[in-house]
């Protein structure tokens, strides 16, 4: 009996999953310095009427080839010690909206807030002003891996507008203070690698890296903590000029500064990243300098985020979201991770034995019904294969698979073709 | 001793087409991969030179650089030609499938005016006052040749048959093909939006299913679908055969038009041919719009497929 098609049997399909990673490298000129300044023509930074984000995208974002790269936002809880005086309900909104989301709720129903440790029975510092990057699915893909993340901040007013190009309107960020600004006169850099150091007693302070420890009690899926590894110093004053790692050499200083939403793709940057931290000497901790400047807004310790040379408390309370936004955008100088995406696959096994599809239905295989690759009857008969199709039941296509080249195929070979179909 | 390459392994990436897709987005188990078929679209085997003076290994030579194309998604526009398994090695002839017009009616026109001139296809009316118009017109050669009756085809009319065996003068017809040759089961697929498969008689057949594109597919089966399948037990050679050497089955059927066609010309505007055809009668000219589009008739088992124009017409009342 002449038939077309082959059934597969049991041991002919088999499934597997496979996770596919990609590097995504941001450099800090999208966010804030190749196409024009949001509002702008040809901007590829969208704002919002509401003013409760920005949006970047990596194009004009008019234009349809622009792609959503990620969104900014700012969030203030209301436990903040910080005096709110413009958007406070937004801000605040922001911040219970993505603490419901990405913290829960705690046994009485109350919001929770984000934690340092992200130990939220025990109660520990809490994150109450928050920079949240929100990053398009498109590039976070299923989900952001693990102990890839980094985010190198620009800590200095110098560097914008000065080493890295324009980024109007913040193009002149007045040198404030500049005896003041020791550790934090130079680039952050933020990620979940892990954070090896050591103190000058000797004592090992390592943070592991988040592909091995992470959280797993957010309702939005697993999370990591977002630790200074380094801070350079490369041009401005004081003692750590010319690419000293400052972290290494300060026990004390605290390193945690956010968390990483690894399936949501939500950073949840701490607004300290902005702080100045004065070198508080040798241990034993916590130092007292270093506590005692904590939280305050005084010109000695903070580091400026703004036209005019606002401190990060004073922006987060008197400027808008759109106005903190740009201020952080302007300092992004890279962002890098690898995102992870699922595959399932089913793999059929079409396995075409040496009496199998010999022959061909091609109009041109025959010539008044005559086979044109055969010449007499004992010649073996020939087929070349160029496609794989996959049916139903009810013979209808459902996936099809090309080869390279044509395979030839007579009663001398067999040929297993692996068709894999990817969900 | 050098390392044997195995770079080779051949590990295919499928893709779905828009049929899958539609399956899988139904989530009602109707997507469910259970065999599979392999094609050769793309390969010319007239290429095949058994005359090739440097010997039998460059007698495909030109058929394996044939460039393969990418996927196509679309169900109906890919895997058109399917490789056949048959235990035996020693055939030298296959069926194939040919349209017979021999029979009084069942010929695709053949007119000696009209603009442009439908010559070669199945000339379908849609409604009454088009099958009453061309009928009337005397520019079919023969009578009313390849001339269907859309709207009423029971009342008469063409019909398409086509014929299946082994088309040779090698081989008498007096042979009864061999059984695993016989064709036995009959795929016919046409455009849902336009018309109908119904039997001689006129009556409506069911239809498989309609895919994603709107093709409908009949299946029809000898000794099941005795109005449509027959067994072809004419051993002669006659006018009336179109299969010179030994004969399987023919099938035979009609299309009724859709009631879209029927009472809409929003089809004939959208898709139609780009200018109206025009057919001379006792006058005055008649004025046609018509869509042009194809039946194909497969062999379920030997998988040979042959594609039949047709040509939809509805009369521009004035």
């Amino acid at each position: 009996m002449a038939t077309t098609f082959k059934t597969f049997l049991n041991d002919d399909t088999v499934t597997s999953r496979t996770l596919l990673h990609e590097a995504i490298p941001i450099t800090g000129s999208i966010p804030w310095g190749t196409y024009p300044i949001a509002g702008a023509a040809g901007s590829n930074i969208k704002e919002y009427t509401h003013g409760m984000f920005q949006s970047v995208y990596d194009y004009p974002y008019l234009s349809s080839s622009a792609n959503h790269i990620f969104d900014l936002t700012i969030g203030v809880s209301a436990n903040s010690s910080l005096v709110v005086t413009n958007q406070l309900a937004k801000k605040r909104n922001i911040y219970n909206q993505m603490a419901q989301v990405l913290v829960g709720y705690d046994a009485t129903g109350a919001i929770q807030r984000f934690d340092q440790d992200g130990d939220l029975i025990a109660g520990g510092v809490k994150y109450d002003d928050l920079i949240f990057i929100n990053f398009a699915r498109l590039l976070g893909k299923d989900e952001i891996k693990k102990g890839t993340f980094q985010i190198t901040v620009d800590t200095t007013p110098a560097f914008c507008g000065g080493t890295y190009g324009a980024c109007v309107p913040y193009a002149v960020w007045p040198y404030n203070n500049p005896a003041a600004n020791l550790a934090t006169d130079g680039q952050l850099i933020i990620g979940d690698q892990g954070s090896p150091g050591t103190t000058p007693a000797g004592i090992l302070v390592e943070w592991p890296s988040a592909e091995t420890d992470y959280r797993v009690n957010s309702p939005a899926g697993e999370y990591g903590i977002l630790r200074v590894q380094t801070i350079w110093d490369p041009a401005g004053p004081g003692p750590y000029v010319g690419g000293a790692d400052y972290l290494g050499l300060n026990p004390c200083w605290e390193p945690a500064c956010g968390l990483i939403f690894y399936q949501a793709g939500v950073v949840a940057l701490s607004k300290d990243i902005f702080r100045a931290y004065v070198s508080p000497g040798a241990p034993p901790c916590p130092d007292p300098i270093l506590e005692a400047n904590r939280g305050k807004n005084d010109a000695l310790v903070d580091t400026d985020m703004g036209a005019l040379g606002v401190f990060i408390d004073v922006a987060l309370a008197v400027n808008d979201i759109d106005y903190l936004c740009t201020a952080f955008r302007n300092r992004i100088h890279e962002i890098c991770f690898n995102n992870t995406t699922e595959l399932n696959s089913t793999i059929y096994f079409c396995r075409v034995n040496h009496n199998d599809f010999n022959y061909s239905s091609n109009p041109t295989y025959l010539h008044n019904s005559k086979i044109r690759v055969k010449s007499r009857t004992t010649d073996a008969p020939i087929s070349y294969i160029t496609t794989v199709g996959l049916y139903s039941a009810d013979n209808e296509l459902l996936a099809v698979a090309k080869v390279s080249e044509p395979l030839r195929k007579d009663p001398t070979n067999d040929i297993t073709l692996r068709v894999r179909l990817d969900y | 001793m050098a390392f044997l390459d195995n770079s080779g392994d051949i590990i295919l990436d499928a893709v779905l087409t828009d049929t899958g897709r539609a399956r899988l987005a139904k989530g009602d188990g109707s997507f469910s991969v259970v065999k599979f078929a392999l094609g050769d679209d793309e390969i010319d085997y007239e290429l095949y030179d058994l005359t090739q003076p440097s010997g039998s290994a460059y007698y495909d030579l030109e058929i394996m650089q044939t460039p393969i194309l990418e996927a196509f998604t679309n169900n109906t526009s890919i895997l058109k030609h399917r490789l056949i398994s048959l235990p035996r090695t020693n055939l030298l002839y296959l069926p194939v499938i040919l349209l017979n017009q021999t029979f009084e009616g069942n010929a695709t026109s053949t007119v000696v005016a009209g603009t442009p001139a439908p010559t070669g296809v199945f000339l379908i009316g849609v409604d009454q006052a088009t099958e009453d118009a061309l009928f009337a017109a005397t520019t079919f050669t023969p009578d009313s040749s390849g001339l269907m009756m859309g709207e009423r085809p029971a009342s008469g009319g063409g019909y398409i048959r086509a014929d299946q065996g082994l088309n040779t003068t090698e081989i008498s017809p007096a042979f009864t093909l061999d059984a695993d040759l016989v064709e036995t089961q009959y795929i016919i697929r046409l455009d849902n939006r336009f018309g109908q498969i119904c039997n001689k008689d006129g009556e409506l057949a069911s239809v498989s299913f309609v895919d994603d594109d709107n093709i409908a597919s009949y299946y029809f089966s000898l000794g099941t679908d005795t109005q449509y399948v027959h067994e072809n037990s004419d051993t002669d050679t006659l006018a009336t055969q179109v299969i010179g050497g030994p004969r399987g089955t023919f099938v035979e059927f009609k299309v009724r038009a859709s009631l879209e066609l029927n009472t809409s010309d929003y089809l004939f505007d959208v898709i139609g041919g780009a200018t109206t055809m025009t057919i001379p009668a006792a006058p005055p000219n008649e004025t046609y719009k018509f869509i042009d589009s194809m039946i194909r008739v497969t062999g379920a088992t030997t998988g040979y497929a042959l594609d039949i124009p047709v040509r939809f017409a509805k009369i521009v009342v004035p």
